[in-house]
């Protein structure tokens, strides 16, 4: 009964605009204090926001940050998309398929959805709609690519989960290159799929000439070594992904300098943005911690638990049954309130269910990216919106449709084939 | 954002100005101490003690990322009835987040002070290179007690701008 007061004052204050890490604190907060009383509630938040804020991980999340700016004031954000759009632009629906490559190779950097729908909307989707693309098929494929952002590993809501549920980062990000790669196929399919059904809708467009593509190959090089050396020594064991985090910033300055574009007011724009998103993402996980803490008293975790696995069809109809109610939330609630506020109660009940947490990571995350493109929240449209303001939202949506049937359909294959996503980190263990 | 409703003092703009270079500092420490450990590691020269100043560097960052947002006015929140409502209403609720934001930093600050008054006398302090908690526990309740006065401040502003955008 306390946890579903809890969660349900959660939701009402989230709802009257209280900030999301505050709500969760204040609700968990007052709970520990009607369970505890209010010294003992006040000492653990303490606790709590001590312990949080020293933690040798929490340094992962900042340090990638702050890579993700540097490299963005390098000039790098555009250099995917341009080498993509330079070797297969030419083809019929080339340059949606060339955002798609641009979302996934920006999201290996940037670790946001909206960070990537705006970056490579800003650059793709004149680009689309100079070559005569609808504006349905532009805004739809970049609105859903956006969503990699999140997915592709160094990706902040994986940081995030992997903090909060306790579970190791770099095996979060290693679980994640499989469904990164296979949703980014998916997109790929639909686009052409949808140009073979309507040709008109994406035509073909000049061939560049060879120096082009390879000078546009070119220039992505130094990223791209760069995403390597991160991914790739998490991956091998190298490094931590702090450790990991460290280095990528580090190679992100001496990027911006090879690139003549180190100085000072570089510097402290990417400083000044990677401190403001940290320090509000970390009162979102100091919130959700205490949040977490007083849920573990209610025990709402083990009744729901109970329930579920109540149901017939093990543990894959109980998957459906969270998947659906994810997808639900996720209409009401941004990404990030849906992720703190269902992982304290589901991650319990996932575990119970004898599956893997590190799965559910990366099943939680994908979810969270379909609320970012469907209505009546889909921050990725508006954004698209903002970049586009004289496509109407309702054209924007039918664009984005397609995009969201290959979402649902790679969802339940992440569900059928959980190896997907855990074949790898185990491999490479 | 409260920043864009209430135009910075030169106070405020020099006080986040100082919160911006601890928290850069801070960072830039993490990225090199824990860059020049993972070389050290690797060409058999181990940086020893390495962890216990990024743990000490990250908590200094993060304590001023957190006045930082706050200053700002950048924490995430929910804009599903926010964004609908215009006038008296949406200044209501911005009042009511700001004054629920302060009583929970309220809290947090009671027990951060709590906990340094209790470990006070404690000795406590890392094994490899003895990097005394104390002005650790201290700082970190600074930057709780420094954000209920942004939240504060912010609530005061608005309770006073209410009435004379109403009128």
């Amino acid at each position: 009964m306390n946890g579903a007061l809890g969660v349900l004052a959660l939701l009402v204050l989230l709802t009257l605009g209280v900030p999301i890490g505050v709500a969760m604190g204040a609700v968990g907060m007052v709970g520990l204090t009607l369970l505890l009383g209010l010294e003992p509630a006040l000492i653990k938040s303490g606790v709590i926001l001590f312990e949080t804020y020293s933690r040798y991980e929490l340094g992962v999340l900042p340090l990638f940050l702050l890579m993700a700016h540097v490299c963005f004031a390098a000039g790098a954000s555009r250099d995917f998309f341009d080498a993509a759009a330079r070797v297969i632009g030419h083809r019929r629906g080339g340059l949606a398929l060339a955002a798609i490559a641009g979302c996934a190779g920006f999201g290996a950097i940037s670790g946001s959805s909206l960070a990537t729908a705006a970056t490579i909307g800003l650059i793709g989707l004149p680009e689309m709609r100079k070559r005569g693309y609808s504006d349905a098929l532009a805004t739809g494929s970049i609105a859903a690519g956006g969503t990699l952002g999140s997915l592709t590993p160094p990706s902040g809501a994986l940081i995030v989960f992997g903090i909060l549920a306790e579970q190791s980062i770099g095996k979060l990000f290693t679980a994640a290159i499989v469904p990164a790669i296979t949703q980014a196929l998916f997109y790929m399919l639909t686009i052409v799929v949808l140009c073979r059904w309507r040709p008109s809708i994406a035509p073909a467009v000049q061939r560049s000439t060879w120096p082009e593509r390879r000078a546009a190959l070119l220039r992505t090089t130094d990223v791209a070594a760069l995403i390597v050396i991160v991914l790739g020594g998490i991956a091998a064991g190298w490094f931590t992904p702090t450790e990991a985090a460290s280095v990528g910033a580090t190679l992100s300055f001496l990027l911006c300098a090879w690139r003549k574009k180190l100085n000072w007011k570089t510097v402290r724009a990417a400083m000044t943005e990677t401190l403001t998103t940290t320090g509000m993402i970390y009162v979102v996980i100091l919130g959700a911690l205490i949040f977490s803490v007083f849920m573990s008293l209610t025990g709402l975790a083990e009744q729901i638990a109970a329930l579920v696995t109540q149901l017939p069809g093990g543990s894959t109809s109980a998957v459906v049954v969270i998947a659906i109610l994810l997808l639900v939330l996720g209409s009401v609630l941004d990404g990030l309130a849906l992720m703190l506020l269902t992982t304290p109660i589901l991650l319990p009940l996932i575990v119970n269910l004898g599956l893997s947490p590190i799965w559910f990571g990366i099943f939680l995350v994908r979810t969270m990216e379909i609320g970012f493109v469907h209505p009546p929240i889909g921050i990725n449209l508006y954004v698209i919106q903002g970049i586009a303001k004289d496509v109407p939202l309702t054209r924007i949506f039918k664009g984005v449709v397609p995009f969201l049937l290959a979402d649902f359909a790679h969802l339940a294959l992440l569900i059928a084939f959980p190896a997907l996503t855990l074949a790898l980190p185990k491999w490479l263990s | 954002m409260a920043e864009l409703e209430n135009p910075p003092t030169r106070a405020a703009a020099l006080i986040r100005t100082v919160i911006f270079y601890i928290g850069a500092s801070g960072l830039i420490l993490v990225m090199l101490v824990e860059t020049l450990a993972v070389i050290g590691r690797h060409i058999a020269w181990p940086f020893l003690g390495a962890i216990e100043i990024i743990q000490a560097a990250i908590l200094v960052s993060a304590c001023a990322a957190m006045v930082l947002a706050t200053v700002s006015g950048v924490h995430a929140t929910v804009h599903l009835l926010t964004d609908h409502l215009s006038g008296a209403w949406k200044s209501a609720l911005q009042r009511l987040a700001a004054l629920f934001s302060a009583l929970f930093f309220i809290g947090l600050a009671c027990g951060a002070t709590c906990l340094a008054n209790e470990f006070w006398n404690a000795q406590e302090e890392t094994e490899l290179l003895h990097i005394s908690f104390r002005p650790l526990r201290v700082l970190t309740a600074v930057a709780v007690a420094s954000v209920v006065f942004v939240f504060a401040r912010q609530l005061v502003m608005r309770s006073r701008k209410s009435p004379q955008s109403s009128q």
